[in-house]
């Protein structure tokens, strides 16, 4: 059993210094890099100034854990201007935005539009499912394997994915692992 | 005996030089490194002013004696200005797992009047020993918690 939150509910968090006990900025947005199939920072809405420059990426290797109330770093170290974060997080490449995006089977079969990417709660950006708009309209989950084929428009994953569908984030917390066994990561 | 944050509250402070009661006390500071009471406060805005922990020469159930009316001092930095209004109490302080999930607020502290020492961090039901306090500022107090698989 796992514990998720969708990349929604994760924006507006407040980033907390575990040794500060403070708030130290608000996250923005996520990065996603469907690639990875993980989050690789978060971009932040401004606050924490040095030196005039704004401090507004958080690479996701420096976080301790997304967790549903805030976002926990070390300290605030780990708020980067742009220009000193690795590239994928400081500047991503365009496009990248999977939302829209039709899932398919590698058996043909559609099963519907991303609508959100579900993370891993406690991990640093772990994403292990979509949020879907299934064709009829309704929202459904899916877990996700660690790599999946990907292009402007349409993400490819395993067939099994079919029998994994689920009505909400408890059943897709439930079925990650059965679903990663099933497809054999 | 351990005392309470809350139940200490309030409580009169009275000079052992004089006898002269001082005030009432108002917030207790913790330094989170060292898990131990630094400081008291007692007053209001303008009149609020801070005492010691070295200075404190009994802490009682009935008063907490001070040392004599000069060991009170006005805020000397951005801590001790933040320690008056209330803004270092864990007393109330949301509190917040190292893995970002908010616990409720800290509804008491409970420390040895002694040497200081912090023992126990109460979350309503449910308490955490003093070295699960991984740090604490204006926004929250942060907890230990084991990692979840």
């Amino acid at each position: 059993m796992r514990s998720l939150v969708t990349g929604s509910s994760i924006r507006g968090l407040p980033v907390v210094t575990i040794a500060g006990g403070e708030d130290v900025a608000e996250v923005r947005d996520l990065i996603y890099s469907p690639e990875a199939g993980r989050v690789v920072g978060l971009t932040l809405n401004k606050r924490g100034f040095l030196g005039g420059r704004r401090r507004e990426v958080l690479p996701a290797e420096t976080i301790h854990a997304i967790g549903r109330d805030a976002v926990m770093v070390d300290d605030e170290s780990s708020l980067l201007h742009p220009a000193d974060a690795p590239e994928e997080v400081g500047a991503p490449p365009s496009g990248r935005d999977v939302t829209g995006d039709e899932v398919l089977t590698d058996g043909g079969t559609s099963l519907g539009k991303v609508r959100d990417v579900v993370v891993l709660v406690g991990s640093n950006g772990e994403v292990v499912g979509y949020e879907i708009e299934t064709a009829s309209g309704g929202t459904g989950y899916i877990p996700l394997p660690v790599q999946l084929a990907v292009s402007g428009s349409t993400l490819v994953v395993p067939e099994a994915t079919k029998g994994f569908v689920e009505d909400d984030l408890v059943g897709l917390g439930a079925a990650v692992d059965e679903f990663r066994s099933t497809v054999g990561i | 005996m351990s005392e309470r944050f809350a139940a200490a509250t309030g409580r009169k402070m009275v000079s052992r030089a004089s006898a002269e009661e001082l005030g009432k006390l108002a917030h207790i500071v913790v330094d989170v490194d060292q898990r131990k009471v630094v400081c008291l406060t007692t007053g209001k805005r303008r009149k609020a002013l801070l005492v010691d922990w070295e200075s404190v020469s009994g802490f009682g159930p009935d008063a907490v004696i001070v040392s004599d009316e000069s060991a009170l001092h006005e805020a000397r930095d951005d801590r001790e200005r933040a320690a008056l209004d209330g803004k270092l109490d864990l007393l109330g302080k949301r509190a917040l797992s190292e893995m970002g999930d908010d616990l409720g607020p800290v509804t008491d502290v409970v420390f040895d009047p002694t040497s200081g020492a912090v023992e126990t961090l109460v979350l309503g039901e449910h308490e955490e020993p003093a070295t699960a306090l991984l740090g604490a500022g204006s926004f929250a107090a942060i907890i230990r918690v084991e990692p979840r698989q």
